[in-house]
C-alpha cells in the first residue's frame, strides 16, 4: 500500500434503513486532490457525511483511515481532531453562535484546547476574510443566519483555512457560486490545501477543476465508483454527460 | 384574625387609613374568593391551592420595627449602579441612590416609607394596575405585603445606570411589591433579582410590580428569577405605557420549585412600543408556568413577544399569551413568538397563543416550536472539532443569545452563567 493520508476500503452505508454507498474505496496520498463526480443521488454527500461521522449515515462496512489511524473508531469530534473536514453541501445555520466565537472554539478544540494557538486568532482571521474577501462585520454575525448560499461556501472555506486540516472533503462547494465567487473560494482552497494533506472535491462541473486541479477524476453512480482517471475525465464527463457510463454499466452488470 | 394584623400594622407602622381600607378590603377579596377556575388557560397548568397564603400572620406580623444598627448597614453604590435596594430576611428594606440622581427628585425607598413620608405620588397607583379584582392571590398580596420598593422619577430625568433591586425571602409567607411611576421623557433601566440564600426557610413568595410608564420615556424591567428548588414562586406584573413610550420587558425565570409568572404591557398611548421577552431554563422537576399580556388599547402601537423554553430532566413548563387589541383602535402591530428546546426525553413544554382582535387595522402575527436538539446542529459543531458537550453549551447559549444581548452586559453574562451552570449539572 502506498503512503496514503486518507484511504478507505468498500465502505457500505445505509440511512433510513436503506443503502446509499454500495462499495466505495479510495486512496490519497499526501499532494494529491481527486474529484468525485456523479449524478444526483448517487451517494457522494452520503459518503462525504458518513466518512466525517454524521450519525445518520451509518457505515455498516468497510474500513477507513486518516493519517494511519482507525477513523471508524472515532467521533465526529475525533476525526475533526485527526485533521479531517468535510465542507458541507448545505452548511446549516446556527442562530445566536456568531462565527468569531464559533471559530475561536473551533480552533481551540483543533489543536487539542491548546489556548496558545488563539493568540493569533483575531489576525488570522482578519487576514482570511481578507483573503476570501468577506466583510469584517461576519464575524459577528451568526453562523450561516440568514447568509446567501454563497456567503455559506465562502465560510466553509473560510473554516477550512482556519483549521487546516490533514485532509478536507469539499461538496459542492462550488455550487451557487458565481464567476468572481469561483476564484476567490478556488484561490481559498488551493491556499488552505496543505502540500502533504489530500482533499476530495465532489462536484457536478468541470468549471471548478479549471481552478482546482484534480490528479484524479472518480465517478461515483449508484453507491458505487463506477470508473476513475485522470482530468481528462471530467472533461469527457462534461462533454458527454453520464449516459455512455451507465450503457456501459448496465452491460457490466448484466455479464 | 388577620385584620387584627392589619390594624397592628396601621397603629405601629402609620399606615394611612386608605391604606388600611385597601388592605382589609383586598383581604376580604382574597379571603373570600374561590379557587382559580381551572378551566381558563390562565390556570390550567398549575394548581392553585399551592399559592394559597399559608401563614398570613407570619407574612405581617415580623413586622414588628427591627432596630436598625447592626447588619443593617446599606452596602455602598458601586461604579455601575444608579441605585441600589434589598431586603433582609427580617422584613428590613435598605435603599440607596446616588446623591445626583436625588437632587433631581428621583426617589428610591421603602414603599411603606413613601405612603409615610409622602415623598412622591403613591395613592393614585398603588393597586391600580393590580387590584384586588385581579385574582385571589394578588388581593392576598395588597392585604398582606410588608416589604415593598418604591421608585419614582420625575418628568425629563434621565437615567443612564441601572437601578438594581436584590429581593430574598423572608420566611414561609413572603409579600413583596414594587411600584415604579416613571414621568414624562424619563428613562431608567431596573435589574430586578430574586434570590434566597442557604438559610433561606422553604416557603411561597409572592411579588407583585406595577410600572406606570408616562409619555415619551423609555424603561428596562429585567427580572431575573433564580430561587433555589425550595421557594414556589407567584410573581404579577402590569405596565402601563404612555403615547410614545418605549418599554422592555426581560423576564428570565431560572428557578424555583414552581414558578408562576404573570407580565404584562396596557398599551395605553398612540405609538408606544412593547417588547416583552421571556428567558427560562428548567431542570429537575422544576415546574415553570409563565402568561404574557399585550394589551393594545390606543393606535399605531407596536408589541412583540418572544418566548425561549428549554427544559431538561423532568422539567415542565407552560407558556399562554394573550394578545388583545381593542375596538375602534387603528394600526397596531402584534408579535407573539414562542421557542421550546426540550433537551432529553423527559420534559414536558406547552404553548398556548391567544388572540382577542376586535379592530379590523391590525398586524398580527404568533408562532411556535417545539422540539429536541437539532442533530445536524450538534454534528455541523462536532465536525469542527468541538465536543459534544461544548456543542450543546454553544446551541443553547445562542438559542437565548438574539434576546439576552437585549439586556445590559453583567445581567448578559449572569443569566447565560447560570444556564450554562444549570446544563452541567449531571
Ligand atoms: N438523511 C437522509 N435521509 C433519507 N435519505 C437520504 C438522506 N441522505 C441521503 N439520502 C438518500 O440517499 C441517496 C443519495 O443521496 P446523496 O445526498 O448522497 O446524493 P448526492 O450524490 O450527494 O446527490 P447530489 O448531487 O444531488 O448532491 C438519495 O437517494 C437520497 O435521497
Ligand atoms: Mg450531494
Amino acid at each position: 500500500m502506498k503512503n496514503t493520508i486518507f484511504a478507505f476500503k468498500n465502505i457500505h452505508v445505509q440511512v433510513e434503513s436503506k443503502e446509499v454507498v454500495r462499495g466505495v474505496s479510495l486512496e490519497i496520498g499526501p499532494g494529491e486532490k481527486h474529484a468525485i463526480m456523479g449524478k444526483n443521488g448517487s451517494g457522494k454527500s452520503s459518503l462525504a457525511n458518513a466518512l466525517a461521522g454524521h450519525p445518520a449515515y451509518e457505515i455498516t462496512k468497510g474500513e477507513a483511515y486518516i493519517n494511519g489511524q482507525n477513523l471508524l473508531e472515532m467521533d465526529a469530534t475525533e476525526r475533526a481532531r485527526a485533521g479531517l473536514f468535510l465542507a458541507f453541501q448545505y452548511p446549516l445555520a446556527i442562530p445566536g453562535v456568531t462565527v468569531a466565537n464559533f471559530l475561536r472554539s473551533a480552533v481551540r478544540a483543533r489543536n487539542g484546547g491548546d489556548e496558545s494557538v488563539l493568540k493569533t486568532f483575531r489576525k488570522d482571521l482578519m487576514e482570511m476574510f481578507a483573503f476570501l474577501e468577506i466583510d469584517k462585520s461576519f464575524a459577528a454575525r451568526y453562523i450561516n443566519d440568514g447568509f446567501s448560499g454563497g456567503e455559506k461556501k465562502r465560510l466553509e472555506i473560510l473554516q477550512m483555512a482556519m483549521l487546516k486540516p490533514k485532509m478536507a472533503i469539499l461538496d459542492e462547494t462550488d455550487s451557487g457560486l458565481d464567476i468572481d465567487a469561483l476564484k476567490i473560494v478556488s484561490k481559498g482552497i488551493n491556499q488552505a490545501s496543505p502540500s502533504d494533506g489530500g482533499v476530495l472535491l465532489i462536484t457536478h462541473y468541470q468549471r471548478l477543476l479549471n481552478y482546482v486541479k484534480p490528479d484524479y477524476v472518480h465517478v461515483m453512480m449508484d453507491g458505487r465508483i463506477v470508473q476513475s482517471g485522470g482530468p481528462e475525465l471530467a472533461l469527457k464527463l462534461e462533454d458527454q454527460g453520464y449516459d455512455w457510463l451507465e450503457s456501459k454499466n448496465a452491460r457490466a452488470v448484466e455479464v | 384574625m388577620i385584620t387584627d394584623t392589619i390594624d397592628f400594622r396601621k397603629t405601629a407602622k402609620n399606615e394611612p387609613e386608605w391604606l388600611y381600607k385597601l388592605r382589609r378590603d383586598s383581604w376580604s377579596a382574597y379571603h373570600d374568593s374561590p379557587l382559580p377556575d381551572r378551566v381558563v388557560h390562565l390556570w390550567r397548568y398549575t394548581p392553585p391551592e399551592q399559592f394559597l397564603i399559608n401563614d398570613p400572620h407570619d407574612a405581617m406580623t415580623a413586622a414588628i420595627p427591627m432596630p436598625k444598627g447592626n447588619g443593617h448597614k446599606i452596602k455602598t453604590l458601586t461604579e455601575v449602579q444608579a441605585a441600589l435596594g434589598y431586603n433582609l430576611s427580617d422584613m428590613t428594606t435598605l435603599t440607596q441612590l446616588t446623591p445626583e440622581l436625588s437632587e433631581q427628585g428621583v426617589r428610591f425607598l421603602d414603599l411603606a416609607t413613601a405612603i409615610e413620608t409622602g415623598a412622591g405620588p403613591v395613592q393614585e397607583y398603588l393597586g391600580k394596575l393590580i387590584s384586588s379584582d385581579f385574582g385571589k392571590f394578588e388581593a392576598a398580596n395588597m392585604a398582606l405585603w410588608n416589604i415593598g420598593f418604591y421608585l419614582y422619577i420625575p418628568d425629563n430625568v434621565v437615567i443612564e445606570k441601572p437601578i438594581y433591586l436584590n429581593r430574598i425571602p423572608t420566611g414561609t409567607n413572603t409579600m413583596t411589591r414594587l411600584l415604579v411611576v416613571a414621568g414624562k421623557n424619563s428613562q431608567a433601566t431596573l435589574i430586578d433579582n430574586y434570590r434566597d440564600q442557604a438559610e433561606s426557610a422553604a416557603g411561597q413568595f409572592n411579588s407583585i410590580i406595577e410600572i406606570f410608564a408616562d409619555d415619551h420615556s423609555r424603561l428596562r424591567y429585567v427580572g431575573l428569577q433564580d430561587f433555589s428548588e425550595k421557594i414556589t414562586g407567584y410573581i404579577t406584573q402590569r405596565s402601563r405605557i404612555g403615547n410614545q413610550t418605549d418599554l422592555l420587558t426581560v423576564q428570565s425565570i431560572l428557578g424555583g420549585t414552581v414558578s408562576k409568572v404573570n407580565t404584562g404591557t396596557i398599551l395605553d398611548g398612540r405609538g408606544g412600543n412593547s417588547r416583552i421577552y421571556g428567558l427560562l431554563f428548567g431542570d429537575n422537576n422544576q415546574h415553570f408556568d409563565l402568561h404574557t399580556l399585550h394589551n393594545h388599547r390606543s393606535h399605531e402601537a407596536y408589541s412583540n413577544i418572544d418566548v425561549k423554553v428549554v427544559l431538561k430532566d423532568k422539567a415542565t413548563s407552560a407558556y399562554t399569551g394573550l394578545i388583545r387589541i381593542e375596538e375602534k383602535t387603528v394600526n397596531n402591530e402584534a408579535y407573539q413568538e414562542n421557542r421550546n428546546l426540550l433537551l432529553n426525553h423527559g420534559p414536558k413544554a406547552e404553548s398556548i397563543p391567544e388572540l382577542e382582535i376586535l379592530s379590523d387595522e391590525v398586524r398580527c402575527t404568533h408562532g411556535a416550536t417545539m422540539g429536541p436538539l437539532d442533530p445536524d446542529m450538534i454534528f455541523y459543531l462536532k465536525s469542527r472539532g468541538i465536543d459534544y458537550k461544548q456543542a450543546v453549551r454553544m446551541i443553547v447559549s445562542g438559542f437565548f443569545e438574539p434576546t439576552l444581548k437585549n439586556i445590559p452586559d453583567d445581567l448578559h453574562d449572569a443569566v447565560n452563567g447560570i444556564i450554562l451552570d444549570k446544563l452541567e449539572k449531571h
